[in-house]
Formats: C-alpha cells, structure tokens, sequence
C-alpha cells in the first residue's frame, strides 16, 4: 500500500510537484499518465525514496520512507526504469542478481537458494531463459527493457513501481508484460505504473491517475476518467472513444481532419 | 579457465613468488640452508639473520605494498569509472612526497619520516574528499579534478625542495624515495603499518557488494538498496590508507596501482568480490618478483623498484589496451 499525503518535491530550486495525495491499495494496479515533463518520473522516483520530498509525506507499507534505510526500502519498493545508463557489460542473470542486495547479508558475498529462485522466477517472467546467460550490453533495446523489469521484479517487494515500462517493447511482448503486472497486482502487490499508451492504461488498470501541472488531477477508475473532458484538457487534443463489449474504452485520436488536410494539400 | 580456478592459482603463487624470492640477494643460498634457517629462527647464524632478519620483512613489505596499491586501484578505477585511475588520485603520494621532501631538508630525523609521509597524505586525501563532496556523496570529476590538482601542486614543491637540496646533499635521499625502494624494510616497519593496511583491506571488502551494484548505474543501484553515499566515503577511505599505508612502506611505487586491477580484471571480470582478492594476490606476486629483479639486476647496487615498474608497466598497459580481451572490460559502455 502507498500512501502520499501533500506531497511536493523541488529539485534546484524548481516545484517538480506539489500537494499529491492519493493511496493506492494491495492488489491495485494503477496506470500514472499525463503528458510529458509533467512529474510522472518525479513522483515515482519520490515514492521509491530517490528522491527528497520538500514537503508531506510518503508512506509505504504503512512506515514513512523517512523512517527507513536503505535495505529496508528496497525490501518493500522496487523501482523499474528504462532509462538507458552506462553500464559495464555483465551476464543478464548476474545484472537480475543486483535486485537480491538487499536481501544479502551484511558480508553479501554469497547468494541463498532463495535468492536464486527469485533470480530465476524473475527472468522466466519476462520470458527471457534463454538469454539468462547472454550479455546484457548485446541485447536488443526491447529485450533490455525486459531485463530491468525482471530486475525489479526479483526484488520481489510488495511495491513495485514502473516507469514507461512498455516503452521499447513490440506489441505481443508489452500485452505480456501488462498480463504479468495485473496478474502480480490480483495476487496482492501494489502496483503504480507510468503509461504513455492510454488504450493500455484503460485495458489493463484498475485505477487512473491523471497528472498536470505539477498535480495529482484525478485518480479514478478508467471509464470514469477517460470518459471525462479532463484528458482531452490536459493533453491538448481531441479524442474519440468506442466501447468495447466487454465496457474496456478505447480511444483514438481523429486521424481524419489531420490526413485530410495532408492529402489536399499534396492535391494542390 | 573458470573464474575460482583462476583464482586459487593466483592464491598459490602468492607463497611461491614468496619462497621464490628467498633465493635472490647478495648471498647466495640454497634450498637446504634457506630450509633450515625457516625452521629455526632463533638460530645465531648468519644464513638465518638474512633470511628472518633481511629477505624475510623485504618479501613481506613488498607483498603489502603490491596488494595494498592494486586493490586501491581497483576500487577507485570501479567507483569512477575510470579506467586510468590509481590510488595515488586522491593525493596521497604527492602529499607524503613532499611532507618527506620538506622534512628531509629541515634535517628530521629518516626514522620519522614516513609517519610525515603517512600523515599529510592522509591530510591531502581528506581535502581531496572535502572538495569532491556534493550533495552528500562524492562527485566523480570533482575528485578528480581535485586530486589531479593537488597533485600538481605538490609536486611543484617537491621540485623547488629539490633544486634547494641539492647543495645540502639530502637531495639523493628524497630522490631514492620518491623511486619507491623496499631495501632495509624491518619486521617493525611491517608492523607500525600493517593496522592501517589491513583497516584499508578490512572497508574495501566491505564495499565490494556495493560496488558490484553499482555496476547497474547509480539510480538502480540505490533502488535495490545501496547506500551508495556511504559506499563511496567508504571506497574512499580505504583506497586512502591502503595507498598511505604503501608510501610509508616504500615509497612511491608506481603503476601496481593502475596496471594489476587491467590484468586482474581479464582473469576474473568485473564483478568486485572476484576482483578483489585477485588484485590483492597479482599485486603481492608482482611487486614481490619486482623487487627481487632490482635486488638482482644490477647487483650488488640496486634498482628502484618504482623505475623498473614503470619500464615494464608501461609497455604492459599499452600492450592490455590495444589487445582487449573477450572479457568485459571496465566502464565498457552498452
């Protein structure tokens, strides 16, 4: 469970977000969207205690993440990015073995059985066995993504937050990956997830959140919120929407006036 | 060759090149007499008193400084990223070096200077840190920016103590130090350093696992729930007293340093807890065998070790860099 009560954070001197209070419950998987440089990451990265919150309070768990270390953090919040870094090439089951630090005792220089089944439970998650002893640095951009997933995943916290985890995934692969995160938020985990693709936000989570302007503007579930005018202000653009039989919305931005007036003006 | 057998056979040689090293002196011995002086060291013959009294500590000496100064470098090289790094970043040596040369010329006595030596390259190495802190951990560029600065200056004074000494004569004895030398080292020299070495030795095993998450970049690494603030005072630290701890032993030896974590790296790979003791056993066994070359190369004068390693160091760092092994390397960029 995540609980964020007026939480701000500024970073050199700038407001990156302010007053966001929500909670997320066990066994939620809630889709975070809005528009670019909106706060998304900030606020991810606040809650998995990367970044300092200038006011109010994250609670994960129930414990205020002030309360915590950094071991006990990282036992209760794992924190997937697909931010691309320098890293040395290592064997992807050694990269997924990071996730276990945590859980290491203080020397850490041996790794519990325990530890090894989560290492191989993460990597059979994203389907990447046979690639278990493959270099990280010479996997395709797709397949990293999925690495830094099981990563997170092999943390194995009660929380688990993603930023834009379907960012460089192919289709078949990302309805997978949202497969897996709504099975793991039914078996009880708490799941925030940042989604640019709002077809998959609607399929998959159980509640929206909505960010603008540095703010939490609405959190609720996905027929209520992408039905609303609220989106379509927030991103700037106009929707169209079907429902499908089983009530999932999908929208569609209107292609027509746009190609239309592509294809007159080539006509002329 | 796996990894663990790599490893146990860099285990062995450590008391090979040992007992190879016996050998090798102005007095010729053989395996009987060497033997025998080993199994009885209180015995009041000659053969024994080289062997307990002479090569013995020197082997010993050379042993630390070669372990102390590649496992420093292997930390600082990990934590920065930095593949031309050597412990003597953070100033140490440049500090000690010319705390020995201002010492020598105001007349204190030698037995006093390497604790001169010891405690302004600490002194430098916390400015060092001072200068590098940002936001509570170490920023890598200004570490080394600092430490390459402070460097400078301090060897300028060491050059203008240089030009002043030379009609004083204590010229030769800072010049003979700052070529690194393990000639004359006793059982004491040993012990007044060895707290330090085995502090130094003590804290950077214990950042090995930090360090090895650290691999996965800064973000993640403190995601899976690495103190990495603290891992970084830490590697600091250690790598500081284990290169303080070398200069007061012999000098300024260089290139261990830099070179062993290259060629440790390409028998076990990156990952610090492989790394570590790997450095720490190429490390002993080569500034082990370098010393016995410069105590036979030009006998019965002797080679400082810090010339002899630079003349083959050199060449070797250029050679592991051009031929890059299948193994990964450091700070290998995706």
């Amino acid at each position: 469970m995540i609980d964020l009560d007026a939480l701000a954070v500024r970073i050199g001197g700038r407001n990156l977000l302010s007053n966001v209070t929500a909670r997320i419950q066990s066994g939620e998987l809630v889709a975070l969207i809005g528009p670019n440089g909106v706060g998304k990451t900030t606020l991810l990265r606040a809650i998995a205690g990367l970044h300092p919150c200038e006011a109010g309070v994250v609670r994960v768990m129930g414990r205020d993440l002030r309360s915590l270390r950094a071991r006990e953090r990282a036992t209760r919040v794992a924190f997937v990015t697909t931010e691309e870094t320098v890293f040395e090439t290592l064997p992807l089951r050694e990269l997924v073995a990071m996730a276990r630090f945590a859980r290491a005792k203080w020397w850490g220089w041996t790794r519990e059985r325990s530890d090894e089944d989560a290492i191989d439970r993460a990597i059979a998650a994203v389907g990447m066995q046979s690639l278990a002893d493959r270099d990280v640095g010479g996997l395709s951009a797709g397949e990293r993504q999925r690495a830094w997933i099981a990563l997170g995943l092999a943390q194995e916290t009660p929380i688990l937050l993603l930023d834009e985890p379907t960012t460089h995934l192919d289709v078949r692969v990302a309805q997978d990956i949202l497969k897996l995160l709504a099975r793991l938020a039914r078996d009880g985990k708490t799941i925030l997830c940042a989604l640019h693709d709002l077809n998959e936000a609607a399929a998959y989570a159980d509640r929206i959140a909505l960010l603008g302007d540095k703010r939490l503007l609405a959190i609720a579930p996905p027929q209520r919120l992408l039905r609303g005018p609220l989106v379509e202000r927030v991103y700037g653009i106009a929707l169209d929407r079907i429902e499908l039989p089983d009530g999932t919305l999908r929208l569609f931005t209107p292609p027509r006036r746009h190609r239309g007036c592509a294809v007159e003006e080539r006509a002329h | 060759m796996t990894r663990g057998v790599a490893l146990s056979l860099l285990a062995l040689s450590v008391p090979a090149a040992a007992i190879a090293s016996l050998f090798v002196g102005a007095t010729p011995l053989d395996a009987h007499q060497v033997l025998r002086a080993l199994a009885r060291p209180e015995a009041p013959d000659t053969v024994t008193t080289i062997v307990w009294q002479l090569r013995l500590p020197r082997i010993s000496v050379a042993a630390t400084v070669g372990a102390c100064l590649a496992l420093g470098g292997a930390m600082l090289q990990g934590m920065l990223r930095n593949p031309l790094v050597d412990p003597y970043l953070t100033g140490v040596s440049a500090a000690a070096a010319a705390a020995v040369a201002v010492a020598t010329v105001a007349g204190v006595s030698v037995a006093a200077t390497p604790a001169v030596g010891f405690v302004a390259g600490l002194a430098a190495a916390l400015v060092v840190a001072a200068l590098a802190r940002r936001g509570g951990g170490i920023d890598p560029q200004r570490l080394i920016l600092a430490g390459v600065s402070l460097s400078m200056l301090f060897a300028a004074i060491v050059t203008l103590v240089l030009i002043r000494a030379q009609s004083t004569g204590a010229a030769g004895t800072i010049v003979a130090w700052l070529a690194g030398s393990m000639a004359g080292r006793s059982w004491r020299d040993l012990a007044v350093t060895a707290p330090y070495a085995v502090l130094g030795t003590a804290l950077a095993l214990s950042t090995a696992p930090a360090l090895d998450a650290m691999r996965i970049g800064e973000s993640r690494a403190r995601a899976v729930g690495v103190n990495v603030h603290r891992a970084q005072w830490l590697i600091l630290a250690a790598s500081s007293l284990l290169a303080a701890s070398s200069v007061v032993l012999a000098g300024l030896v260089g290139f261990i340093g830099l070179l062993v974590p290259h060629i440790a790296r390409r028998l076990t790979g990156t990952e610090a807890r492989m790394l570590f003791p790997a450095c720490a056993a190429i490390g002993a066994v080569l500034c082990m065998v370098a010393d016995a070359v410069c105590r036979r190369i030009v006998a019965p004068a002797e080679l400082p070790i810090g010339v002899l390693l630079a003349l083959i160091g050199a060449p070797a760092f250029l050679y592991l860099y051009l031929h890059p092994s299948g193994r990964p390397g450091l700070a290998a960029e995706r």
